[in-house]
């Protein structure tokens, strides 16, 4: 190889080098974490997407991203138990929102549903990932619109809000249909659930973090669902969710924050 | 004056601008009248004497709108002259600024926000050069630092680069904590600070020597009200302030001036609309995402922009309201 061609396979390259980090760039921009996000969070485990046994509802576009209504829903036709259900948005700071693990009084016989609101950082996918008592995963992913829910203090009322912590109201709505075997249940904590990265203006520095990590709901002594939170859940977490019917159909419900503090409630008795 | 006292804020890149206050030069700058060209500046209407108004287009901020979509004034003392919302660019607010040199070259002595919305703030910088005290509901720096980042990119997303270009976040450097009176020469403003309405830091202004009111964005006509308050504290508000007696008063968004207690009422309605809707969705056990479908769409026809804003207002009615 002469100088000259040496020189310019040098310059090609450089050139391509250029190129590709030009191109590089934009790929890297718009990168696809759910692969890495699938590995850590399911392993190898094949996830059937999109085959009807999970329906994500949310809206296209959020208003308000830091109270963006989330409804997970598995068809009457879906029969058998449920294990678990996984709330994931790609582009949050920490992507996986929740995990409810079901027990004997979660219900079968009809839809059933778990709502929630949750903050979303970033034009991301939400998925909803059902594992069926077979043991196999299946997700339903829907893309939604919305920007800056995580560091937006949703507090419209911040001194008011500090007042009210730990307030809590757990509902019960018996089905329409006296004879359907599937409640409905509500659980709503008064609780800033603050993920750090919100502004004290007092101090110049951020609000520590201090959000729920994890719900109880049992009907009596029997399970309805344990979840496991990280702090995308909006401002005051909202639940609303099915659970089967039984004895006296009351909910028991403990929460616990990042900070240790339990708190705890009961439904008033049904029909109420 | 008080160009060191700001907030000691450190952590946030955006909140330096506060800073950039301290470094304001004192020279000030000489108007020249002659053989210079027209500056661009916005309309302006004086609703009582030395009491003008601009009025802002009912649109979303956007490039061709430079984020004039507020109405903003200034009331000339025989000493000074106070601004009263600086709109949503400091390109605009620089049209406001040279509106009112083309009245007078009394000194800005004070910039006003009358809460801490980007269509009423993000001019504020187009008025360093005047070195004023910015004045503000002293909940309003809490409010506006949280979500600075949130404003800043949204704007800038919506307004494009240029018109974008020299907006910063610049934080009160007099805050009101109930009432206070800023003395122009031969005329007072009262301004008193408002339970939380339509944000947790809105701030009316009485000029006292024409009775004029200005209400900021507690007084929506014509361009719905937006909710980032407290929709159960607006309500109970807007019974107070019809009892007011004004000549006239100035909305944040509608016409330079309207009537009392009448200018209130569409607004009341809409938000009492709301409420009932929402509140016997709960009762029925409805969910958020049933009631941002149906409640209070039967005043779609009596406002503009309601589809760009009236999902949030239920959003927040219900967050609000389902805890009863």
């Amino acid at each position: 190889m002469t100088w000259k061609s040496h020189r310019a396979s040098w310059t090609i390259a450089l050139a391509a080098l250029a190129a590709s980090l030009f191109a590089v760039a934009p790929v890297r921009a718009e990168e696809d974490v759910w692969p890495t996000l699938k590995q850590a969070t399911f392993g190898d485990r094949a996830i059937q997407a999109e085959d009807g046994t999970i329906i994500l509802d949310a809206p296209v576009t959020a208003e308000d991203a830091s109270l963006v209504p989330i409804t997970m829903r598995v068809p009457a036709e879906v029969k058998g138990d449920l294990k678990s259900l996984t709330l994931i948005i790609d582009k949050n700071p920490n992507p996986v929102v929740a995990t409810f693990s079901f027990g004997p009084a979660a219900g079968t016989g009809g839809e059933r549903s778990i709502s929630t609101r949750v903050r979303i950082d970033d034009f991301s996918h939400v998925r909803a990932i059902l594992e069926t008592e077979d043991d196999k995963l299946h997700m339903a992913t829907k893309f939604v619109q919305a920007a800056g829910g995580c560091a937006a203090m949703q507090a419209k009322d911040p001194d008011k809000e500090n007042v009210d912590l730990g307030k809590m109201l757990v509902k019960t709505f018996p089905p329409a249909l006296s004879t359907a075997p599937l409640f409905e249940g509500q659980v709503m904590l008064k609780h800033p659930n603050s993920n750090g990265m919100q502004l004290d203006i007092g101090t110049g520095g951020y609000i520590p973090a201090r959000f729920v990590k994890e719900i109880t709901v049992k009907r009596g002594n029997d399970l309805v669902f344990r979840m496991e939170s990280t702090f995308s859940i909006s401002t005051n977490p909202n639940f609303r969710f099915t659970f089967g019917r039984g004895g006296d159909n009351e909910l028991d419900v403990a929460i616990v924050d990042t900070d240790g503090t339990v708190f705890t409630a009961k439904s008033q008795p049904s029909g109420s | 004056m008080c160009n060191s006292c700001g907030p000691r804020l450190t952590r946030q890149d955006v909140l330096r601008a506060a800073l950039a206050l301290a470094v304001v030069p004192l020279l000030r700058r000489i108007p020249v009248h002659a053989a210079a060209p027209a500056p661009e500046s916005i309309e302006v209407s004086e609703i009582a004497p030395g009491v003008f108004v601009h009025q802002g287009r009912y649109e979303m901020q956007s490039p061709e709108n430079r984020g004039d979509m507020a109405n903003a004034g200034f009331v000339v003392g025989s000493d000074a002259v106070a601004v009263i919302d600086t709109l949503g660019s400091v390109k605009v607010g620089r049209e406001l600024r040279n509106a009112i040199r083309a009245v007078t070259n009394k000194p800005i002595r004070y910039v006003i926000n009358t809460h801490m919305h980007p269509d009423h703030v993000f001019g504020n910088a187009a008025f360093k050069e005047d070195a004023p005290a910015f004045v503000a509901n002293h909940k309003l720096a809490r409010g506006l630092a949280s979500r600075a980042d949130r404003y800043l990119a949204t704007n800038k997303r919506m307004l494009g680069d240029d018109v974008f270009a020299g907006i910063e976040v610049i934080l009160p450097t007099l805050a009101v904590q109930d009432t206070m009176s800023l003395d122009l020469g031969g005329r007072t403003l009262l301004l008193e600070t408002q339970r939380t309405a339509h944000t947790d830091n809105d701030l009316t202004i009485t000029d006292q020597a024409t009775g004029t009111l200005f209400f900021g964005d507690l007084l929506f006509s014509v361009h719905v009200p937006t909710l980032d308050g407290s929709i159960v504290g607006w309500l109970a508000l807007i019974d107070d302030l019809k009892q007011r007696n004004a000549p006239r008063v100035v909305p944040g968004h509608g016409p330079h001036a309207m009537e009392l207690p009448e200018a209130l009422e569409p607004e009341q309605r809409y938000l009492a609309t709301i409420a009932a809707d929402v509140r016997k969705l709960i009762k029925e056990g409805k969910t958020l995402e049933e009631a941002t479908k149906t409640a209070g769409f039967e005043e779609r026809d009596a406002w503009k922009l309601f589809d760009d804003y009236h999902v949030r207002n239920v959003t927040a009615a219900f967050a609000e309201l389902e805890w009863e």
